[in-house]
This record gives C-alpha cells, sequence and structure tokens, in this order.
C-alpha cells in the first residue's frame, strides 16, 4: 500500500539529506584514518544522532512527531537486523535507539534511513530535538485538529536553523491537539495546546519552562491563546530569549526552566512579547497556502464507512476474557464510530520495556499494511499504535499482535511501565532500570489483577536526568548510587494529565534493589485497602496522603 | 566475591574506535576484549604510568581511563564498580532474540 498521507520529503529535504550522509561517511573516515581526533569527532557524531555508551555506539533516530508509515517501520528493522543485533528501542521521545551500531557501519545506516525519507540529524545536542506529538493524532475522537501539521512547520523551521544551533541546552518541543493531553506537554521546555476559544477559533495555549530531570518543574502559561499562523514568530520570539539570557555557565542551569524559574513568568512573557511585536509580521508569519499545502499531507486517510458494532467482536468478548482485557485497555475510540485505534503493547510481562526485534517491527508493519492504513506511530510511553483500525477487524489485529508478543491487555496498566535503558547500557546511568521494570512486570503479570488495580503509571530512570519520566509516574522509582550500590528512590502522585500534571513526592530513604518488587507491591496493597468506588491510584494517594503508603512501605522492606 | 589482597588495584579500559566494544591494555601494549589479558597496575604510581601508555596507545580507542578492580585467591579479576562490572560482563538481561518472536 502506498503511504499516502504522509509528509514526504521534497527535493530541499532530499538534497540536504544526501549531503549530510556523505560529509558524515567523510568524517568518519577521517577519524578511523585517524585525521579526525576523538575530540573533533565527538561533537560531529553526536550531530548525527551517534553517542558512545557502555558496550557500543548508539544511534538515535528521529521519528517526527512519532508518526512511521509501514515502509519506514520495515526499513528500521532492516537496519536494526543489517547493523545491529536485529531489535531496538522505542523511546519516551517517540525516537528509535539501536544500541549496537558499529562506527564503521553508521554511515550506511544513516544513508539507509535517508532512502525513507529519515535521519538521525538533532537528536544530540543543544538544539531543537525531535518535536513530539500526541500518539493519536489525527484518529482520536477527542481530537480538535491534528498537531502533526504544526510538528511538521515546527520540524522544518527548527531543522539546522542557523541561530538556534548553538543554544544554552537542549530544547524539546511537544504539541497536542486534544483536551486530553497525551503528549504531556506541561513537562517541556514548551508545549503548545490547541484548543477553541469561546469566538470558535483554534489557537495554542504556548506553555514554557516545563522539564524533568535534576531539576523538575511544571511549564508556565506564557500566552493563553495564539493565533496559529503566528505560531513561529512566537515559538522564535521564545527562542531568543532564551537563546539570549539563558545560562551558559552552568550546565544544570542552562535549560528554559530554570530562567523562566529564575526570572519569573511575568518577566518572561514581557520579554517574550516584546521580541514578538518586533518579527511578528516577518516572514514567519504563516501563510494559508503553506498551512493548507503541509496539512495536505496529513489529510485523514480515505476510510471507508465501517460497521462500529460487530457480532465476532461481541462474541469473542464473551468467550474470551483477555480479548474482552484488550478492548477495554488497548483500543481507544476513533473519529469515526466503525473505528477504533489500537495500541500494541511492546511491554509483555517480563520484557524490556519498549524494545522490539526486527521480526516484531515487521510484523506490526505487515498489520498496519493489512488493517491501519499503513499507518503506526510510537507513544511516548514506548508503545506502537495502529490509528486506523476497523472494529470488525479487531479479532484479526489482536490476534496478529498476540503472534508478535504485542498484545498484552496493558496499556495504561501497571506493567506498562516507562524505563529507560539504565546502567545496562547507559553511560551516565547511576542504576539499571530494565531489570526491576522486568521484575516488577512479572509479579503483576496476570491480567485480572492488573484490571482490578486499574490505571496506574509506573515510571522508572537510572539516573537524575529522568528519561523514564519517574518525576511524573503514580509510582516514580529513581535509580541513585550509594557507595557503589543500587539503590531505588520511589515517588507517588507524579502525573501527565493536563489540568493534573503534578511532580511526585519523594516518600523516604531510598529502597535496595531486591526489595523494590515488595515496596511496589505493598503501594499497591495499600491502595486497594483504602480506596473508594472508582478512585484510581493517584486519585487515593491525593485523597489520603503519603502516611500510609508510606508505612507500608518501610514495613515490608 | 572477589577480594581485592593488594592495594589499588587498577587495569586501563576504553571503547575499541571501530566499533565500541570494550577493550583493555595488555602488558604488550595491545587492546583485548578480555580482562584477565588486562595488565594489572599495583599501586599508584603503576597506575599512573599504565595510564600514560594506555593515552599513548589510543589509536584504535576512545578515551582510555582505569578501572578499580578486585583480585582473588586464584588471580582473577573483577571490577569493583557495578557500572565497570556491567561493562565487562555485558547486559544484565536477556536482549531480544534478534530474529525470533520472543512470545509466539
Ligand atoms: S535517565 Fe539517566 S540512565 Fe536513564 S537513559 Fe537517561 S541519562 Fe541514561
Amino acid at each position: 500500500m502506498p503511504d499516502t498521507h504522509f509528509y514526504h520529503y521534497d527535493k530541499y529535504d532530499r538534497t540536504l539529506l544526501s549531503e549530510r550522509v556523505e560529509q558524515f561517511r567523510d568524517q568518519v573516515r577521517r577519524r578511523l584514518a585517524g585525521e579526525l581526533t576523538e575530540e573533533q569527532f565527538k561533537p560531529l557524531r553526536l550531530t548525527n544522532g551517534l553517542y558512545l555508551q557502555l558496550h557500543a555506539y548508539m544511534l538515535r533516530i528521529a521519528i517526527p512527531y512519532g508518526t512511521l508509515s509501514s515502509r519506514q517501520l520495515r526499513q528500521l528493522a532492516a537496519i536494526a537486523r543489517k547493523y545491529d543485533k536485529g531489535y531496538g528501542h522505542f523511546t519516551t521521545r517517540q525516537n528509535l535507539q539501536l544500541n549496537w551500531i558499529r562506527l564503521e557501519d553508521a554511515p550506511d545506516a544513516v544513508a539507509m534511513l535517508a532512502e525513507v525519507d529519515m535521519h538521525s540529524i538533532q537528536t544530540s545536542g543543544n538544539v531543537v530535538r525531535n518535536t513530539t506529538a500526541d500518539h493519536f493524532a489525527g484518529a482520536a475522537a477527542d481530537e480538535i485538529e491534528d498537531p502533526r501539521v504544526w510538528c511538521e512547520i515546527v520540524r522544518q523551521w527548527s531543522t539546522l536553523h542557523p541561530e538556534f544551533s548553538f543554544l544554552p541546552r537542549k530544547f524539546k518541543i511537544a504539541i497536542t491537539g486534544s483536551p486530553n493531553d497525551r503528549a504531556a506537554v506541561r513537562i517541556h521546555d514548551v508545549g503548545l495546546r490547541l484548543w477553541r476559544n469561546e469566538q470558535g477559533e483554534t489557537g495554542f495555549e504556548v506553555i514554557v519552562g516545563g522539564g524533568l530531570g535534576r531539576t523538575p518543574m511544571i511549564g508556565k502559561t506564557v500566552r493563553a491563546f495564539l493565533p496559529k499562523d503566528e505560531m513561529l514568530a512566537y515559538l522564535e520570539a521564545v527562542l531568543r530569549v532564551y537563546n539570549r539570557y539563558g545560562r551558559r555557565d552552568n550546565l544544570f542551569k542552562a535549560r528554559i526552566k530554570i530562567l523562566v524559574h529564575e526570572i519569573g513568568i511575568e518577566k518572561m512573557r514581557e520579554e517574550v512579547e516584546a521580541e514578538y511585536a518586533a518579527i511578528k509580521d516577518s516572514a514567519l508569519k504563516l501563510d494559508p497556502q503553506t498551512i493548507e499545502a503541509i496539512a495536505a499531507h496529513f489529510a485523514p486517510p480515505p476510510l471507508p464507512h465501517r460497521p462500529a458494532i460487530s457480532g465476532e467482536v461481541e462474541r469473542l468478548k464473551l468467550e474470551e476474557p483477555d480479548f474482552a482485557l484488550w478492548l477495554k485497555s488497548n483500543t481507544a475510540p476513533h473519529k469515526l464510530a466503525g473505528y477504533r485505534i489500537v495500541t500494541a503493547s511492546l511491554k509483555p510481562a517480563g520484557a524490556p520495556p519498549g524494545d522490539a526485534s526486527s521480526v516484531q517491527m515487521e510484523g506490526v508493519a505487515d498489520i498496519a499494511d493489512a488493517y491501519s492504513q499503513s499507518e503506526v506511530r510510537v507513544s511516548h510511553e514506548q508503545n506502537l499504535v495502529l490509528p486506523h483500525v476497523a472494529v470488525e477487524d479487531l479479532p484479526a489485529v489482536y490476534r496478529a499482535l498476540a503472534g508478535l508478543g504485542f498484545a498484552e491487555a496493558n496499556v495504561g496498566k501497571i506493567t506498562d511501565i516507562i524505563a529507560c535503558p539504565g546502567l545496562d547500557y547507559c553511560a551516565l546511568a547511576n542504576a539499571r532500570s530494565i531489570p526491576v521494570a522486568q521484575r516488577i512486570s512479572n509479579h503483576f503479570a496476570n491480567l485480572a489483577r492488573q484490571h482490578d488495580i486499574g490505571d496506574l503509571k509506573v515510571k522508572i530512570s537510572g539516573c537524575i536526568n529522568a528519561c523514564g519520566h519517574h518525576h511524573v509516574g503514580h509510582i516514580g522509582i529513581l535509580g541513585v548510587d550509594k557507595n557503589g550500590v543500587e539503590l531505588y528512590q520511589i515517588s507517588l502522585g507524579g502525573d501527565v494529565d493536563f489540568g493534573k500534571t503534578a511532580l511526585g513526592d519523594i516518600i523516604g530513604p531510598a529502597v535496595a534493589a531486591d526489595r523494590i518488587v515488595e515496596a511496589v507491591d505493598a503501594l499497591v496493597r495499600t491502595y486497594l485497602d483504602r480506596r473508594e468506588e472508582g478512585e484510581r491510584f493517584v486519585d487515593a494517594y491525593r485523597r489520603i496522603g503519603v502516611e500510609p503508603f508510606k508505612e507500608s512501605v518501610y514495613a515490608a522492606v | 566475591m572477589a577480594k581485592n589482597l593488594s592495594g589499588d588495584l587498577t587495569v586501563a579500559s576504553a571503547n575499541r574506535l571501530a566499533d565500541g566494544v570494550v577493550v583493555f591494555l595488555d602488558d604488550k601494549g595491545h587492546w583485548t576484549r578480555h580482562l584477565e589479558q588486562a595488565a594489572l597496575a599495583r599501586d599508584k604510581r603503576a597506575s599512573e604510568l599504565l595510564l600514560a601508555r594506555a593515552r599513548a596507545e589510543s589509536f584504535s580507542v576512545v578515551d582510555p581511563f582505569l578501572v578499580a578492580v578486585a583480585e582473588d585467591e586464584q588471580g582473577d579479576l573483577e571490577p569493583i564498580s557495578l557500572r565497570e562490572k556491567i561493562r565487562v560482563s555485558g547486559l544484565t538481561f536477556e536482549a531480544i532474540a534478534a530474529d525470533a518472536v520472543r512470545y509466539a
């Protein structure tokens, strides 16, 4: 099936990319020949997304706004098979990391990416990184507008933007087009939330200064309503203010969140608005033709009418309890009544969260071709999404996903754990993340029990950089290193839901690695004992506070 | 658990330039994948010399550094920190089998 409703690179994009591949090939050749020192080469490889981790090089591939065609996903699988160990890791930034790339092969790997209009540029360094979006974009029943149109505009503007190629620190933007924020816009350097005002116009709420890491902050609204065609000029103004005043003297204070915190949101607004007033009528104002031309790439696929109710689905619901649970947790309402959005869980019991083998990627690509208009999305929760599945096709999709190990009915449940790569791979880590996730996942594997426990987001990071978003987990787990021993700090009550965004509270001393499952089990038991009708874990925590949870954890460990 | 029987033991390690693989400097000044073949420095002065040699031999590797190790009664070496243990022994869990669907 041709990928018709995707953004296609134009000749400028393609020329730029092929030139970059050849430059990189030459840089790698010169490094291997000893013509470049590591000091000279490191910034060049990082610009191309190539990191050196504990055991190998890692290539971080940008998946713009988490959208992939089946063709692109197949190519990622092929690259992983040819140049890696046949698997990859989908990240909380909707990227894919290949963990075992040889430097010698890296230019060929990025050349293969370029064949399908993809790259790994700007996945490192102090630049605007891949813009992330709601993974249900273009399909969600609650969506006001497809945010990817605006992500793509940001991508084109920010790619190799000369003024912003040396920011004080990295810069992450997320955009959502739905009132139910699935893109976590309040924990990004800039979050854009599309909403409709009383006059019926849609525009952006512009949020700045959110972020996790060492100093977690929830973003603040700098502009409540921004007309859409002014988005780029406004972003440029925000970036200019940051570029001018952001702290370059201290790595730990260089993110925009610190600037906003230090000068206050009022002063930030004043600065941004003043800058904006000076440039708002410049070439950055988006004309309707430009917007329409880009929007045309994201036109909804031609979905034929399909019945909203299927006898086969109803029958299976009664006969197969796991299917019934899967329908509840792994499918979501689509704009059209005859369709559902399906999440393929990359978290089968005991698996490394977010990992998929080449065979599994190809399997998902095949399912997308057969049942979801060749479209796949990557969620920041490290799952894959099939955005347009007809209700009637759900049993077939369920079976096909089950064949890949991706039909675990656990989306949003306690085993749908976000975990960063941690000390098994990452050179910055203090402690391991993946084995902790695996043990929790195995302990709570029973699906009926998971559904009884209900929505519960566990997020694990291997260090304070918080790639695993532990600050906003209902249960957050942070690996720390105390005199060479791995310990895990537990926090409760974090949330990324819009209007409820909150940072978790640390409950007390860190817990030993071999007691972490007991600790989580104690938290869950406390919740089950104390919950009221319909109350989620995080709601119960907000009502009864930390004490009962704390008591049970420290009694159990 | 290996015991450090004779003070501040170190070996020199790095990642191989071409593929990032973890390597150690041996007595002949070659980089080896095997910790047991690593040149062992038994005191501070020897460590400094070892690091200097590693840097001088760093054409085919990236950023050599010293790793603190312990030696057991049989003379087997083991890094002291968990990070370095993982660098030596690899992932502490089973990665997805490359061409197999795990749960099918
Ligand atoms: S949170 Fe820390 S350990 Fe985990 S991937 Fe990020 S930097 Fe590495």
